[in-house]
C-alpha cells in the first residue's frame, strides 16, 4: 500500500502535464491561422524567474508566426527575448507590449535564440512557430 | 526501454526522477557492459538506455525541418539535380537507427523534388519514405490515400507544402509519443545532413549564390548543437561516438570559414506586431571552401547511407 503523499504527487504531475499540453492545441487553433505549423513546440514550467531557450533557424523570404502561449499565476503574458547566434540581444517583446502572437521577417537566413519568460508570476509557457511564404519587405534587396 | 523526462509541476519531484533515471542508466549500462559491437550491429537500435530528452529536445529542434528547407529552396528558385540525391531503391535495405536516419534523408529528397516541381521523382522518394515509415509505425502517415491527395495538388504547391508540413509534424509527434526519440534524433540528423548536402551540391554548381552560402555559414552555430545532441551518449553508443567525431570534423572546417562582412546585429523594426530584422552581413564562399566542406559532409552522409 502506497502512502497518500505518493498519490497526491502523482496527481500533481498528471495535472501539470495535462495543463501544459492542453494549451498548445488551443493556441494553435486560435492564432496559427494560415501559417504552416511543423509540429514542433516548446513548453516548460517556469518558476522563480526561470526562462527556457529555443534555438531555431529562420529563413529569409518566409514569414514566421511566433505564438508565446500560456498565462502566469499573475495573469502575465509570456514574452520573448530574441538573440542572434552570438547571443547579442536583438529584441525583447516586453518593450512592445502584450500580444498573443508576433510575426517575424528577416532579410537574411539566421539561427536565432529565443528566450521564453514570464515578466511576473510563474506557470506553464509554450511557444509555437509557424511559417508561410512571405514577401520581400520594401527596401530589402531581392537577390 | 526508454524513459522520457516530462515537465513536472514540482521541482523536487523532477530532481527525484532525475536520480532514478541516472540510477537506471548505470544499471542498464552495467547490463550492457559485457556486450561487444560488431560491424553488423553498428546501427542496431540503441534504445536500451536513458537519454535526458528534456535537455536534448532543445537541440533537437534547432535544425530546420526538411519541409522548411524545401519551402526556402522553392523561394530561391533552385534547379533540380537528381544525380546528387540518395538512391530510393535502397530503402528496403535499412532498418533500426540507420533506417530512421535514411528516412530523414528520403524525406528531404522528396521535399526538394516537390519544391522544384519534379513530381515523378518526388513520388519515387515518397515510396521509399513509405517503406521505411512502416518500420516505425508511421505507415498510415504516408499511406496510398495520402499519396493520392498529394498527387491532386500538383498545381497548387502552397497547399502541397502545407500538407507535407502536416505529415512531417505527425511523424515527429508519433515518434515522440511512442518512445522512439532515438529514432527521431536520427531522422533529424539524416534530414540535416541531406539538406546540407543538397545546398553544397548546388553551391558547387554556382558558388556565387549568396543565400545558399549564408545557409552554410549558419551551420557554424548549428553544428555545435548537433554535437551536443549526440554527445549525451557517446560512452554508451558507438554510433553516437562516430557521429560526434564526424560532426567535429565538419565543425573544424566550418570554423575556418571567415565571418560574413558587416554587423551581425540587425536593425530591427516592430510595427503592429510584425518584427522585421534587417541584417547587413554579406557572405561568400570560394569553390575550394565548398569542396572541403563537402568532403567532410560526404564522410558523414556515407556513414549514414552505407548498406
Amino acid at each position: 500500500m502506497k502512502p497518500l503523499g505518493y498519490y497526491l504527487v502523482l496527481a500533481g504531475i498528471v495535472w501539470a502535464q495535462s495543463t501544459c499540453r492542453q494549451i498548445v492545441p488551443i493556441c494553435r487553433e486560435k492564432y496559427m491561422e494560415d501559417f504552416s505549423w511543423d509540429g514542433r513546440y516548446w513548453k516548460a514550467e517556469l518558476y522563480n524567474g526561470e526562462t527556457t531557450e529555443i534555438y531555431y533557424t529562420f529563413f529569409r523570404g518566409l514569414r514566421y508566426r511566433l505564438i508565446p502561449c500560456g498565462r502566469s499565476t499573475t495573469q502575465a503574458f509570456p514574452h520573448l527575448r530574441i538573440y542572434n547566434a552570438n547571443r547579442a540581444l536583438v529584441l525583447d517583446t516586453r518593450q512592445q507590449g502584450d500580444r498573443s502572437y508576433w510575426d517575424l521577417e528577416l532579410s537574411n537566413t539566421q539561427l536565432l535564440i529565443i528566450e521564453l519568460y514570464y515578466p511576473t508570476g510563474e506557470g506553464c509557457a509554450a511557444l509555437l512557430i509557424g511559417h508561410r511564404s512571405g514577401e520581400t519587405p520594401e527596401g530589402w534587396s531581392a537577390r | 526501454m526508454t524513459v522520457r523526462y516530462m515537465v513536472f509541476a514540482a521541482r523536487n519531484v523532477k530532481k527525484l526522477f532525475r536520480k532514478v533515471a541516472v540510477l537506471s542508466v548505470l544499471f542498464l549500462w552495467s547490463c550492457r557492459s559485457g556486450e561487444t559491437h560488431t560491424g553488423e550491429d553498428r546501427h542496431a537500435a540503441d534504445t536500451v538506455y536513458v537519454l535526458p530528452w528534456e535537455q536534448l529536445e532543445v537541440y533537437m529542434n534547432a535544425a530546420p525541418s526538411p519541409v522548411q528547407v524545401a519551402t526556402w529552396l522553392r523561394q530561391e528558385r533552385v534547379p533540380f539535380y537528381k544525380d546528387m540525391l540518395h538512391d530510393p531503391t535502397l530503402a528496403g535495405r535499412y532498418s533500426g537507427l540507420q533506417g530512421a536516419a535514411n528516412l530523414g534523408i528520403y524525406l528531404t529528397d522528396m521535399a526538394y523534388a516537390h519544391a522544384t516541381n519534379h513530381y515523378q521523382e518526388a513520388y519515387e522518394y515518397l515510396s521509399a519514405v513509405n517503406r521505411l515509415a512502416t518500420l516505425y509505425g508511421l505507415g498510415d502517415i504516408f499511406s496510398l490515400e495520402r499519396i493520392k491527395s498529394l498527387d491532386k495538388l500538383q498545381d497548387n504547391p502552397d497547399s502541397m507544402q502545407k500538407l507535407l508540413t502536416q505529415y512531417y509534424s505527425e511523424v515527429q509527434t508519433r515518434l515522440s509519443e511512442t518512445g522512439q526519440q532515438p529514432m527521431l534524433r536520427h531522422m533529424i540528423l539524416g534530414g540535416w545532413t541531406e539538406s546540407l548536402h543538397i545546398i553544397l551540391a548546388l553551391l558547387e554548381k554556382n558558388a556565387s549564390n549568396q543565400p545558399l552560402a549564408e545557409m552554410i555559414l549558419l551551420q557554424k552555430g548549428l553544428t555545435p548543437l548537433l554535437i551536443k545532441l549526440y554527445s549525451a551518449d557517446t560512452s554508451l553508443s558507438p554510433v553516437s561516438h562516430q557521429i560526434v567525431t564526424q560532426l567535429e570534423d565538419m565543425q573544424e572546417e566550418l570554423n575556418a570559414l571567415p565571418i560574413g562582412e558587416g554587423s551581425p546585429v540587425p536593425s530591427t523594426q516592430v510595427n503592429k506586431g510584425v518584427i522585421q530584422m534587417k541584417f547587413q552581413q554579406k557572405t561568400s564562399l570560394t569553390p575550394e571552401q565548398i569542396k572541403r566542406l563537402k568532403e567532410r559532409l560526404t564522410s558523414l552522409r556515407h556513414f549514414i547511407m552505407k548498406v
